[in-house]
């Protein structure tokens, strides 16, 4: 029996019938997971190596949430159980009685909505993880091919696909389909590129990736001219999207702003403080086809929806869950995927090669070392990025170590701060004026 | 699930491997955990899990492999993930992966340790522990109420038994538990935050909490010092004097050090030529060491590797000399250094690499320092310390760095990047403080400015390692605060000069 149906059955009896009033359960909800992944690994331009060897893993585990007929709730994850003891579950839920607590926001369980149409599975993903898999090896082995000379490759390529099940006391009783593709490479643990999505990756855009990389490489051999005072800062947009996860994501997440634990006050979002510059907008938006980002109901149960956080500038909301959406006083928000489902947007956007010409004198930052490090809460880095690529008179001549200073709360406020869009990415080019110095 | 439970289930998947061609290692693990937060007086959540399951890592006779891994911990699973780790095997095999016959060659270890937690998992009832963590939390709370807190508490208790085609089978029990307090204060309409921990082996810890009360005083200690920090200037950047913590001291070895000494990563290590460990490069003054070992009771312990051999306390560097590398079965040959069962795993479901447990950096002669109750107490003693034995670098900034926030290195490279919470000029008499600004550098050059120890050994700095893609619990120190010499390869971020 699958997990999910034996969880069924044990929380409609407690509700229902219980073993005794004090197991008597008032509402509840569970998701459950259940997902075979197929990866890939090479290391050191070896494929399958002993430390990345090809392998296959099957789960089924779920989340757990009760309240209890005396109010109180508790939160548990599960999975299928050791043994066929028929008194296993019971054993378990009286367990989970003597973890509850007391959360009197936490416990309403919303009634169910229609949902949304949204794409999230590819059935291609779904052939690899029952045996076609030779599109994994395939794609490791064309990899290889085309190292470039005297590099040291590592690699890694990743199929899952699955059930999610999300039922609550409420009548909400959906399951369905999901996929992911995740592959990613690097040169020398230096430079490196990824693809994470809910579709194979296409071949145009595994041969862009890959040329825009080894370009980047080459480009790495040359040593540039120092950086100057009045250096124009860009970043990738993996780098921008990094500084969103640093920076932005947990200053928007509902529980922290209610908690004063953010950067930015309940008040400030209720009175629509302008904190970026005015071009600027950013929303969670979860119906993007077949994005990692992408679902159709939350682990809650609510139906996704497209959610603006911040709209020319000015703090809307934060996302918000429902224990958060109830002491906020409002619906819950679609919610992000870490940096997945979030995407950042300016006016007036230009494709990268178009900013790029109009650099005079820039610099290009692919990563830095040590930004998880940094306080989000005050927006402010002093960060190290050795290799980066020097930008002279709209071209990139080569490479450059330097060190980065600033706040970037206050660069998406300024007015200098423009963005570029990028063919590979969901996130974009981010060029700032922010203080930057040689290593 | 049990600890006998577990090893008679990895002897029954042993056995369906019996009759087929190759070689299996198969890794069962069953944990537990029971976790809960605060933040402002109130529950925001209390949860109990289990996750248990089992990996299966198959090699071929040629010594290609494949892994299979399930979380349902029965038999007939297990008999499935033979067949399929197997299968897998055998299609790397057809690919061309490098071979690696290695764990033919280690002894078969028959050993079981029992568990060294002093509180058995669920001995002290959740409702219980509950009540001690609201009670720490509103007692800090009210300490301090200038901040906003969130308390949390963890307590995780992980049975592992691995067992091998050569009649191997280990068993061991990893009991740990933390509390932590997150402070966020504001000041000059700015924010910063600070989090501190203390770490043991089960709910112990909790009780010595509220006899002692030395998280929360630290915790107060480093609120008023964040305090200070967001009304603070920043520092022109440079290269200083700088006297670090040993939770910095901690980063600086795992991150600096230790990584580039593992066996799988000779290839592209600062300390690795040709693939090779660098065995014999001095790399630091005399009397500087490096040592990694698991402690018992240390929040990293694991006294077997992944695949199943003991875990050995390895001196990587002796006296400023590099003199080993942590081995794991697979790669340590090839790297020239002894296999010292270096190999670990967040999980069943991961294949174990080589890394680190508790890595300490100790210097001789080391200067004598008592430690106080408080913070800013402390930081006078250790600029009394350095005028009476004539080690404040006169005519400078001698730069005091606090608070390990996490770091990173680029270990082909050997560049680094350590952020702390902040910092203070221990050369002026007025302990003027700055913002935290990254320190940074080249990782030979930062292990050579180390000039001295200040105080004795604290190795219960606790952090996760994430060295590919995993979270292995890590932890280490050093002397109280380390002794560095200004260097021009190793920096201060901050505005510039």
């Amino acid at each position: 029996m699958k997990l999910v149906a034996q969880l069924e059955d044990l929380l409609y009896k407690a509700q229902r019938a219980p073993k005794s009033e004090e197991l008597r359960l008032s509402a509840w909800r569970i998701v459950v997971h259940e997902s075979e992944v197929v990866a890939l690994g090479i290391k050191d331009n070896s494929p399958g190596s002993v430390y990345t060897p090809p392998s296959y893993r099957q789960g089924e585990s779920g989340d757990v949430f009760l309240v209890w007929s005396d109010g109180t709730c508790s939160q548990t994850m599960v999975q299928l159980p050791f043994s066929s003891d028929p008194d296993y579950w019971p054993r378990a839920l009286e367990q989970w009685k003597q973890a509850s607590y007391e959360d009197p926001d936490a416990v309403h369980i919303p009634a169910p909505e229609s949902l949304p149409l949204v794409a999230v599975e590819d059935r291609s993903i779904k052939s690899i993880i029952t045996g076609d898999d030779k599109i994994l090896f395939e794609q490791a082995d064309r990899w290889l091919k085309d190292i470039p000379k005297n590099v040291k490759m590592q690699g890694s390529i990743q199929a899952a696909w699955g059930y999610r099940h999300v039922r609550t006391s409420t009548g909400l009783a959906v399951t369905y389909q999901q996929s992911q593709f995740v592959s990613g490479f690097s040169f020398d643990s230096l430079i490196g590129a990824g693809f994470a999505k809910r579709r194979l990756i296409r071949p145009e855009e595994q041969e862009k990736l890959w040329l825009q990389t080894v370009n980047q490489y080459q480009w790495m051999q040359k040593e540039a001219s120092p950086v100057g005072a009045n250096t124009q800062v860009i970043l990738a947009p993996g780098m921008t999207e990094d500084m969103v996860r640093q920076f932005i994501l947990p200053n928007f997440s509902g529980d922290r702003v209610i908690e004063g634990q953010g950067a930015f006050s309940k008040e400030s979002f209720l009175d629509n403080k302008p904190v970026f510059h005015e071009q600027l907008s950013l929303m969670i938006d979860p119906f993007r086809p077949l994005e990692l980002g992408s679902y159709l109901v939350t682990p809650e149960g609510i139906p996704a929806s497209r959610t603006v956080l911040v709209q020319d500038g000015q703090l809307k909301t934060p996302y918000l869950r429902v224990k958060d959406a109830v002491r906020w006083g409002a619906k819950p928000t679609g919610l992000p995927q870490g940096t997945a489902g979030l995407y950042i947007k300016h006016k007036s956007e230009a494709p990268w090669l178009e900013l790029l010409q109009g650099i005079e004198d820039g610099v290009l930052i692919l990563s830095v070392l040590g930004l998880h490090t940094q306080d989000s809460v005050s927006g402010s880095y002093s960060l190290s990025a050795p290799h980066s690529l020097r930008i002279l008179k709209g071209r990139i001549v080569g490479k450059t170590d330097v060190k980065l200073s600033g706040n970037f709360l206050a660069d998406l406020a300024a007015a200098t701060t423009k963005t570029a869009l990028s063919e590979l990415d969901n996130y974009p080019y981010l060029m700032i004026r922010t203080g930057v110095q040689n290593l | 699930m049990e600890q006998l439970e577990i090893k008679a289930l990895v002897q029954s998947v042993l056995e369906e491997t019996k009759g087929i061609e190759g070689y299996f290692v198969v890794r069962a693990q069953s944990r537990r955990e029971w976790s809960m937060r605060l933040s402002n007086g109130r529950f925001e959540r209390v949860a109990t899990g289990e996750d248990s399951g089992i990996g299966v890592q198959a090699f071929t006779e040629k010594g290609a492999s494949g892994f299979a891994n399930s979380d349902v911990l029965e038999k007939e699973t297990g008999r499935k993930l033979v067949e399929k780790a197997i299968q897998l095997a055998r299609r790397n095999e057809g690919i061309g992966s490098k071979a690696n016959r290695q764990i033919w060659m280690v002894p078969p270890v028959q050993e079981e340790v029992a568990n060294t937690a002093q509180k058995g998992f669920a001995e002290i009832p959740l409702v219980e522990l509950e009540k001690m963590v609201m009670t720490l939390h509103s007692r800090l709370s009210s300490s301090f109420p200038k901040g906003v807190w969130q308390s949390s508490y963890r307590q995780v208790e992980e049975v592992w038994c691995i067992g091998r085609s050569d009649g191997t089978l280990v068993s061991f029990v990893i009991p740990r538990a933390v509390l932590m307090h997150q402070g966020t204060v504001r000041n000059n309409d700015k924010a910063q935050s600070t989090l501190i921990h203390r770490s043991g082996m089960d709910a112990t810890l909790l009780i010595e909490e509220l006899a002692d009360s030395i998280l929360e005083k630290k915790a107060i200690d480093r609120a008023e010092f964040a305090l200070a920090v967001c009304a603070a200037p920043q520092l022109p950047s440079g290269h200083y004097p700088l006297i670090i913590d040993y939770g910095l001291a901690k980063g600086l070895a795992h991150e600096a050090f230790g990584h580039a000494v593992e066996s799988d990563h000779m290839n592209e290590s600062v300390l690795g030529e040709n693939g090779k460990l660098r065995k014999g490069l001095r790399v630091a003054r005399p009397g500087v060491s490096i040592i990694d070992g698991p402690l018992i009771g240390d929040w990293a312990n694991q006294p077997f590797s992944a695949n199943g051999l003991p875990r050995q306390t390895v001196t990587i560097v002796r006296d400023g000399v590099l003199e080993a590398g942590l081995g794991d079965v697979f790669s340590a040959e090839e790297a020239g250094m002894p296999v010292t069962g270096a190999g670990r795993a967040e999980s069943y479901a991961h294949v174990p690499l080589p890394r680190m447990s508790n890595i300490r950096l100790l210097v001789e002669p080391m200067l004598p320092l008592i430690p106080e109750e408080h913070l800013m107490d402390e930081v006078k003693a250790v600029r009394e310390t350095l005028l009476k034995h004539g080690e404040m670098l006169a005519g400078e900034k001698n730069l005091l760095l606090l608070g390990y926030r996490g770091g990173q290195v680029n270990p082909k490279t050997g560049d680094f990047v350590f952020q702390c919470d902040g910092i203070i000029d221990v050369a002026d008499p007025d302990l003027p403080i700055y913002q935290p600004s990254i320190f940074s550098g080249k990782i030979l050059s930062a292990l050579e400015a180390i000039r001295g120890g200040l105080g004795e050994g604290c190795y219960d700095a606790i952090g996760t390692c994430g060295k590919g893609g995993q979270s292995v619990a890590s932890s280490g120190g050093s002397h109280r605060y380390l002794l560095m010499d200004v260097d021009q390869q190793v920096s201060l971020g901050g505005e510039q000069a």
